[in-house]
This record gives C-alpha cells, structure tokens and sequence, in this order.
C-alpha cells in the first residue's frame, strides 16, 4: 500500500498543476462571477446574463463571465462578483439588465467601478468595506460555504485549483481505520437532523459483516423552509463528491448513491456534470488516482415524498418501493441498502470531510462547542432582512444570528418566533433568543437542528396556524404506515383547523397535548416521532394565543381568515385615490356616496390586497379580529352608486 | 444458536429461544398482549400497527414487543401507566377511523378490536377523538366474501396472506398517508382482479374488512339484483 | 376511457424504449416510472400493466408505487404547469393566497386540470427558494415574490401568447386554400 502513495500524490499535484495553469490565464482578463442557482434564477439572474452577453459581445470585450451557484446572499439576488486587475473585487447586488449593462460599460470599458450599485468588497482594500466591516463578517465563519458562488460548479478546474480533491489523494495515502479515528476524534455529528456523531456511524459500517457495503449520500432535503443542501449542490458539488469518496474509501464500500430530490432539477443537472467531469479526472470511477480503489457514484432520484429523507425510507424507496420506513434496529449501519452494510450522511455532513481530513480534527474541534464542533449552516428565511445562508460556528446565539448576520426583523416589525428545524423543529420565542445553538441546546428547548431551515416570524404570524400548517404538511407526507402517525397527525390537523376556523374547544389544548405526547413516543419512524414539535412547542410558549382562538373568537396575530374581517378606515381613507378598488381581484371594493370606498364583506376573499395596496400615507385598510358583524345595508353605498356601477 | 433462557414477563418465569420475540414468547406462555399486524409466520416485523407496547427494565420508553427479541435476564411489563397510556391512544386512535357498528358486523364476537377492548376495559366507543370514517365502501363483487375497505385497520395481513401465501398478487397498499389503503390494481373491483377468491385474506384478517356474506345478518343484508 | 390505438402503440413504444434504457430490475422500478413519465407527461394504466409484467411484479404493487409519490400523475398533465411552493416561507409570506388566486382564476382545485388541459394546478412541497417567497413554479421558471396581481399576469400572459399563436394558425390556415 505504502509504495503506491507517491503515485496518488503524483497523479494528483499533476491534475492540480494543470487545472492551476487553466484558471491563472483567466485571471488576467476580467471575470463576472454571476450566481445562476435556482434563487438567483427566480430572481431574474438568467435575463441578467444575457444582458452581460450582450453588451460584452456590443464591446467585443475579452471578459470571462461564468455562471456560479449560490453566494448565500438571496436578498440580494442576482448578485455578481466582478475582478479585474487593478480595484477591489466587488459584489453587486440587487442586480438588472439595465445594472448589468452599466457595469459593462462604465467598469469593464471605461474602469468606473460603478461604487454605488456595490453590495461589498470580496478582500480589504483602501475603497470599498467588506464583509468583516459589517457585524455579519464577524460572526459568520464559513467552511462548508466558503467556496459558494466564487467557483464555476460546471468546472472542475475551479475546484481543483483550490486544492480540491487533496484531501481525497491525503485519504487514499492513508490508512481507512486512520481517516475513521479522525473523524471520531473531530467529533462532526451529522447535520441531518439528530446530530449523532458520523465517525461513530462510519466505524460500526466498517466493523459490520456482510459485502457490498454503500455509501448514501442523503440529498433529500425536504424541510419546507430548508434549502442548504440545495445550494451546496448547486454551487459546490465537488465538495460533496471529495467527502462521499472519502467516506467510501473509509468503510470500504465501492459503490455509493446520491438521493436527490426531483424538485432540485438544478442540483440534478450539475451534479451530473460534476460526477462526469471528476470521473474523467480520474478521481472517481476505476482505479481512483492511480490508486487501486474503485468507486461509482450512481444518482438517485426522489419521486417526492418528505418520509424518503428517513434512512430506512430513503432505502425502500432506492430498493424500488414506496418509501416506507422500517423499524430500527438493525440499524443501516449493520443492514441497510439490500441488507448490506450502508452509511447514510447528509449532503452538509459530507460537505464538511475533505476540510477536517485536510486541516486536521483539531481545527475543526477548535471551531463550535465541545460538544458540537464546527459550523452550523442556516438557511435564513420569513421576516428578516438579510434572507439567504448563513454559516455559524456552533455557540452563536440565536440572537446574533437573526440580529447581527440576518439584520433584524423585516418593516420595523416585533420578532415574535424563529421556527427552527422544519416540520420535525419547533418555534422558540423571545425569551429564547440569547440560547447558544448546537444541537443538545436546541432539542432541550423543544426545538431541532433538522436541516437547518430557520423561519423568522414577527407580530403578524399566528402561532396556532403556523402550528396547522406544520401538521397539514406531515399528515399530507405521512407515509401511513402506523396508526400514530396516520391517524394522530390527522386528529391533530383536524383540531387545529378548528381552532384557527373558530370552532376550537375548551378542552382541545388539553387533547392536543396528550396526542402530541403520545405521538411522540408511540410512532414507528422520526417522521412520526418529531411531527408533534410544532404543535407541543407552540402551546409551551404561546398558549394565550391557542385561548384567545378558543374563547374569543380572536387571532391575535390578524393572520386565521375565518376570525379575521378587512374594513377600511373612512377618517382614513382619501376620495382621491382608487388604488384598492383595483387590486381587488373580486370585485369586493365599492366607492361610497360620499367617494369613500367600502369592503363588501360577503364578497370579500381576504387576500389581502387592498392592504397592501393601500397608500402608505393612508394606510386606510384595516383588520379586525374576531370579525366585525356585517355592515348593515345602507352603508354599501346609494341605489344610486350601485346603478352606476356596471357590474350590477 | 438456539439456546433457551430464562426471562420474566409480569412476575412470571418464562423460558423461551434466545432471539425469539417477545410478543409470541407472552402470548405463548398465556399472557396477552394486544396486537394486530404482526404474524408468527411472516419474514419481517412491520410494527405498524403500534398496539403491543411493553416496558422493559433498563429501557428508558416503552418498546414494541413484535420488534423486541428476548435475552437472558429480560424484565418485563406488559402493564404500566404509560403502556396502558398508549394503548389507550393508539386504539382510540384506529377506532376514530373504523366504521362502528359492531351489533351488524359480520364478524361480530370474532373481531380483534374487541378483544383488545375486553381485554383492557376499553370503551368500542369514540370519546375523545373525532370520527374520520367516511360511510362504507363495500365490495362484494368476490363470490362468496365482501371487502369493507371503512373497516380496515391496516394491518396488512391480508396482503401478507396474498402475496407471500398464497402468490397471487393481487392486492397491495396504494396511495399515502390518510389515503393509504388495501385495494387492486387501479383501485378496482375485487372480481375485475387478478384476485383467485381463495380466500386467504378473508381468514387472515382480524377486524370485519374482509367477511364471508354468509356471516352477514341477513335483516340488514340489501340484497341489489339487476 | 380506453386509449386509442394509435395512443396504446405511443405508450408501448415508450415503455419498451425506457425499459431497454434501464433493464428490468425491481431496483429501477422509480428510474422507469420517472422514464416513462418524462416521456408521455403521466403514467398511464396500460404502462403500469407493461411494466409490471416486463419486472415480473404484482401489477398492484407498481400501482401502489405510482400512488405514493407526489411526483408520479396517473392522467395528463395540462399543456402549463403551475406549481405553488407551500413551504414554510411561503406559507407564512403568503403561498396559500397565491394558491387560492389560481384556483379562483382557474376555477380548479389543487391537483387538478382545467377542462380545457392548458392549465394544471398543484402544490409542491419546497422548491428551496424561501427566501425569494412566495414562489411559484410556471413550466420550467421559477417566478418570486408572487403577488395575486401577478397571478393575473402570469394567465394573462399565456392567453395573449395562445391568442396570437391561434391568429397565426388562422392566417396560415387562410393562406394555404
């Protein structure tokens, strides 16, 4: 084994050279580094690309542009990093054709780097701050995000270039019981869901009888309100192949899989173009780097089930069933993927091996809390400013998170919740802000680190129907296997949507308690298991919310149709404006005799339209809750107005 | 590899084969545990039913007995406040989703869910939860038995008894979730299928899903001729 | 309602190709639903029948596969697909109105296809998008910050864009006699 080392080392510091030698020419002319992940696409970035194309090709310019994945920054979509030789690198945010037009023009022509449209500067310099200027740069610390829309993902010479893959040529070099130790001793616990410590699940796989063994790569993400694993593959794919590699070759299985959701048709498509690029590298397939060791990394594609991102689901469903989960034990460790031997990690927790195999387990316990080394990555999303990914070491408190690298609650409004975790998490109010993350805090709060979806919710979202539509999600996703589970989320659901209808019940709290309690310990699978956090966490803290549904008829948060009426305020509204008559797709808006306007109440669907229509300097359109009795007649405006009106 | 031990089941000494399962080792040695979807027979637990929970000294929660196997020393509790808790709920829990009228069922006397009620002192009434139950979808286009899909409880013996029994395939669960249900290709008639009315699934399955007409009480029987 | 022939030798012709592409292992049993849905838009009975007969499995069984993924349609698709994300962001920023407006304007229910089958309306879980929410997912684009104005649009958009193609086959139509 040993005399073969010199030729991985070999073959790789060629394959690096060469990749090095590639990107240092592109480096002499300017290079727009433009994020085409699915945000920035929903954003607009496709229209922006071709509005560079087009101006570079006007100019006959020699500029490199690349599409990247995601820069984590979603509020700012699209976004582009722009280099050239002689100014800052720069990110630009909130970009359009017209922007993307400019920038051509009076920065890549005429060297105006066109300061104002600049979100940050990508390194210090004497014009522009970066990011460590702003309270976001110094809390967040980025391993697994570091590289994120500053490679071309369709290239693999980006990633090599930055010394990709050298951790696969150190691994290959070294011994597998050496590699599992490390990861042991780094003590990286999975970032799936549960935490539960990934050196731990590598030796049992390695030390369980029975051949082939597999490695699964879990890229199931279907937390509503997670899309972590979603940018990594699409922005960093072979982060992801170095680790499932090195995992492979630590227990020793040949042939692994990758679970994709078929919602990511994205991710699907550049980690096709990742797995064909590094196989014709040398780097996956027969004989990795010269070294004797086999591997073939197979997609998988989900159909579409939230219950597959289970281990024993995902299994099933690989095997060509309905992904129904099984009982553990056995666990997959000892019998998985057709009763071999088979690890199943998370797209973040692999994401995280080629960097501890590289800079050592004692880097990455350096990082985090004792118990919870290394970073936690967070997909920041509901009502705070800075929306996007976040990556933290573990300890950051809740606070600094959503205050410091999210920029606070979106329109001066009151935080209320953080949902963490999905629909296996919960929600944690104000008093819970200065908890420190990891993973044994939050499950003790009620809470999990699932995914890592992170829902900010402020004064305007109600708790009980956040709880509701947690439970409508896992009751649709439930496999329907076992009875808790099937029916329990059922029952909750239905006393849920009573609640937020108004036909809640004094002892429905009690109920929902004890059926949450039992869900909790009576159902077969996590799925199950986890699926009465919403609703236990909700009641722990929010329980004046549940009794003003029940008794008053009142959702305090003006968010339950059924308990809520939209009204516009007469001392507030203006006879000259018309603006909510037409943006009510119902035709619910009348004007008064007196000019004013009216909501027919009958008519009305509470889109909330009007609302948002309203002028600011007005803000005549109000809610109330519990509804307000209907109008009486007369106040829907004359015989006169009516016969005006053609629609009656 | 076969090696009897020794363990206690309710304060009672049992003996029984090293990594039989517990839930045939009590009801073995007469002690009752309820239970509807696990079969002495099959390969593989399903544990989905969630009726025959246990304590087991040294475990923190209760645990299912189909997917427990015995060892040497084993303590256990087919009784406590929490088994009895969860018992409670989960079968509240299949009878809010169950059509109720034992009095004209045809396996009235004979059916599963009553002896777990009889057994326990449970109530075959809702009182708690609400009723699910849509009215009842009843094929009787087989011969000689009926499949009442309202009574199913989902245990899946019935597709056990067909696929691996007696090899005939033709029913199997479709759909997810709260639609999850025992039915045909395409969700068809019984007699539209490949089905071979051998009636495996009729002696197989333990609440009144799957009947003989024969046991049907004639008065409430509505006989459609045309 | 039974295809016809010309429809029956489609469905063949496509099975056969997706079972040569993917062989006839019960571990490729979702590859070849997915196959045989990219290709004919749904998974018709007569392609469950071939398919479990070509993997020698109970016909109930791939039933039973097909019906328990959301992805997998067992009748046609409309001619645009609308998908409303009701992930939590979306929920909370409004998805369930944007779902409501299309349903009103579409006069059809989630899951459903309008008689006509230009338009079909569903909800999907996440599309990862949270923080561009509410989303929705027309054909292949993802639209962000949807709005039930922009709803409007987004129809009025493909009937201006089915009028002008009917205007064209119409003058092509008049042209050629």
């Amino acid at each position: 084994m040993n005399s073969v080392s010199p030729a991985i080392e070999q073959a790789y510091q060629l394959l690096r050279a060469e990749a090095q030698q590639k990107t240092e020419i592109l480096k002499e002319k300017p290079v727009i580094l433009l994020g085409t992940a699915t945000c920035g696409r929903a954003a607009g970035a496709m229209s922006v690309l071709a509005a560079f194309q087009d101006e570079i090709a006007k100019h006959q310019l020699d500029v490199v542009l690349r599409e990247t994945g995601c820069m984590g920054h979603c509020y700012a979509e699209p976004l582009a990093a722009i280099f050239k030789k002689g100014f800052p690198p720069l990110y630009y945010g909130s970009l359009d054709e017209g922007k993307a037009r400019r920038l051509v023009n009076d920065y890549l022509v005429n060297d105006d780097p066109c300061y104002e449209f600049a979100m940050v500067a990508l390194e210090p310099n004497d014009f522009f701050p970066t990011f460590d200027d702003y309270p976001r740069g110094i809390y967040e610390k980025r391993i697994i995000l570091a590289d994120c829309g500053l490679i071309d993902p369709e290239d693999i010479d980006h990633y090599l270039a930055r010394d990709g893959y050298s951790a696969l040529a150190k691994a290959l070099t070294s011994d597998p019981a050496w590699l599992i130790e490390e990861i042991k001793t780094s003590k990286l616990r999975g970032r799936g869901g549960a935490g539960f410590p990934t050196g731990i699940k590598w030796e049992a796989c390695k030390n369980a009888h029975g051949a082939p063994k597999y490695v699964i790569c879990n890229a199931d993400e279907g937390d509503p309100g997670a899309f972590v694993d979603r940018a990594l593959l699409e922005s960093n794919p072979h982060q992801l192949l170095e680790g499932l590699a090195i995992a492979a070759y630590a227990v020793g299985a040949k042939q692994c899989y990758i679970y994709v959701r078929s919602e990511y048709p994205l991710a699907i498509k550049r980690l096709k173009t990742a797995l064909e690029q590094s196989t014709a590298r040398g780097l996956l397939g027969q004989n990795v780097l010269d070294s004797g060791f086999n591997l073939e990394i197979r997609l998988f594609q989900g159909s579409g089930a939230f219950v597959c991102g289970e281990e024993t689901a995902l299994i099933t469903s690989i095997e060509g069933h309905a992904g129904i989960p099984n009982h553990r034990p056995p666990y997959p460790a000892t019998a998985g993927l057709h009763g071999k031997p088979t690890v199943i990690n998370n797209v973040k927790t692999l994401s995280y091996i080629p960097h501890i195999i590289r800079n050592g387990a004692s880097w990455f316990t350096s990082i985090g809390t004792p118990n919870s080394p290394g970073t936690a990555v967070f997909a920041l999303a509901g009502k705070v400013v800075s929306t996007g990914l976040a990556e933290v070491p573990m300890g950051t408190s809740l606070r600094h998170l959503i205050y410091d690298v999210g920029n606070g609650i979106k329109d001066d409004k009151k935080f209320k919740a953080v949902q963490i975790g999905g629909p296996s998490g919960g929600c944690l109010p104000e008093s819970s802000l200065d908890l420190t993350i990891d993973f044994d805090s939050l499950q003790q709060a009620g809470a999990m680190m699932g995914s890592g979806g992170m829902v900010v919710l402020d004064e305007d979202d109600c708790m009980v129907e956040i709880a509701r539509f947690f439970l409508d999600f896992t009751q649709k996703e439930s496999c329907g296997k076992c009875t808790f589970c099937r029916l329990g989320t059922k029952q909750m659901l239905d006393i849920l949507t009573g609640i937020t209808e108004g036909r809640g019940r004094e002892q429905d709290i009690d109920l929902l308690w004890d059926l949450a309690e039992d869900i909790k310990l009576g159902s077969l699978c996590g799925l199950g298991k986890t699926s009465p956090n919403p609703v236990l966490t909700t009641i722990r803290y929010f329980r004046p919310e549940y009794e003003a549904h029940i008794r008053e008829g009142r959702c305090p948060a003006l968010m339950c149709k059924s308990l809520i009426s939209y009204h516009i305020e007469p001392d507030l509204c203006s006879k000259l404006c018309n603006v909510c008559i037409g943006s009510c797709p119902v035709e619910a808006i009348y004007t008064r005799p007196d000019m004013l306007k009216g909501i027919y109440p009958d008519k009305c669907v509470k889109c909330n339209s009007c609302m948002v229509a309203c002028p600011p300097q007005y803000k005549a359109v109000v809610k109330l809750s519990p509804p307000a009795p209907e109008s009486p007649v007369g106040e829907r405006g004359s015989e006169v107005e009516q016969a005006n009106n053609p629609d009656h | 590899m076969s090696k009897l031990i020794t363990l206690i089941i309710d304060d009672k000494q049992v003996e029984a084969k090293e990594g039989e399962r517990l839930l045939w080792v009590a009801l073995d040695n007469g002690i009752y545990i309820p239970h509807l979807c696990d079969l002495r027979m099959a390969r593989r637990t399903v544990a989905s039913c969630r009726l025959c929970f246990v304590e087991i000294e040294g475990l923190p929660n209760p645990v299912t007995s189909c997917t427990q196997t015995v060892s040497e020393g084993m303590v256990v509790r087919t009784r406590s406040p929490r088994v009895d808790r969860l018992l409670r709920t989960g079968f509240e829990l299949l009878l809010s989703n169950h059509r109720l009228h034992c009095a004209k069922c045809a396996k009235n006397k004979r059916c599963e869910l009553q002896k777990i009620a009889k057994e326990r002192g449970l109530k075959l009434k809702l009182t708690r939860l609400r009723q699910l139950v849509k009215e009842a979808q009843i094929d009787e286009s087989p011969g000689v038995f009926c499949y009442d899909s309202s009574k199913c409880v989902l245990c899946g013996r019935c597709i056990w008894a067909d696929q691996e029994q007696v090899k005939v395939g033709a029913i199997g669960f479709i759909r997810r979730g709260i639609g999850r249900k025992v039915a045909t290709f395409e969700d068809g008639l019984l007699a539209d299928s490949i089905c071979t009315q051998c009636e495996a699934c009729v002696k197989i399955c333990p609440v009144g899903a799957f009947y003989l007409k024969e046991d049907e009480r004639k008065p409430y029987k509505i006989k459609k001729e045309c | 309602m039974d295809p016809s022939a010309d429809e029956q030798e489609l469905i063949r012709a496509a099975v056969g190709t997706v079972l040569q592409d993917l062989g006839i292992e019960r571990a490729s049993l979702i590859p070849i639903l997915q196959g045989v849905q990219n290709r004919l838009g749904y998974l018709p009975s007569l392609a469950m029948r071939q398919v479990a007969e070509a993997l020698q499995l109970p016909e109930v069984e791939v039933f039973g596969v097909g019906t328990f993924y959301n992805q997998f349609r067992l009748n046609p698709p409309g001619k645009h697909q609308i998908k409303v994300c009701m992930g939590t962001a979306c929920h909370m920023m409004g998805g369930h109105i944007i779902l409501e407006s299309f349903e009103r304007r579409l006069s059809i229910l989630e899951g459903e296809t309008t008689p006509d089958r230009e338009y079909s309306l569903e909800r999907v879980a996440c599309v990862g998008c949270c923080a561009l929410a509410p989303v929705v997912v027309v054909d292949d684009n993802v639209e962000a910050r949807v709005s039930p104005i922009r709803v409007d649009g987004i129809l009025l958009t493909f009937d201006i864009e089915r009028q002008q193609e009917e205007r064209q086959e119409k003058r092509e139509e008049g042209r050629e006699p």
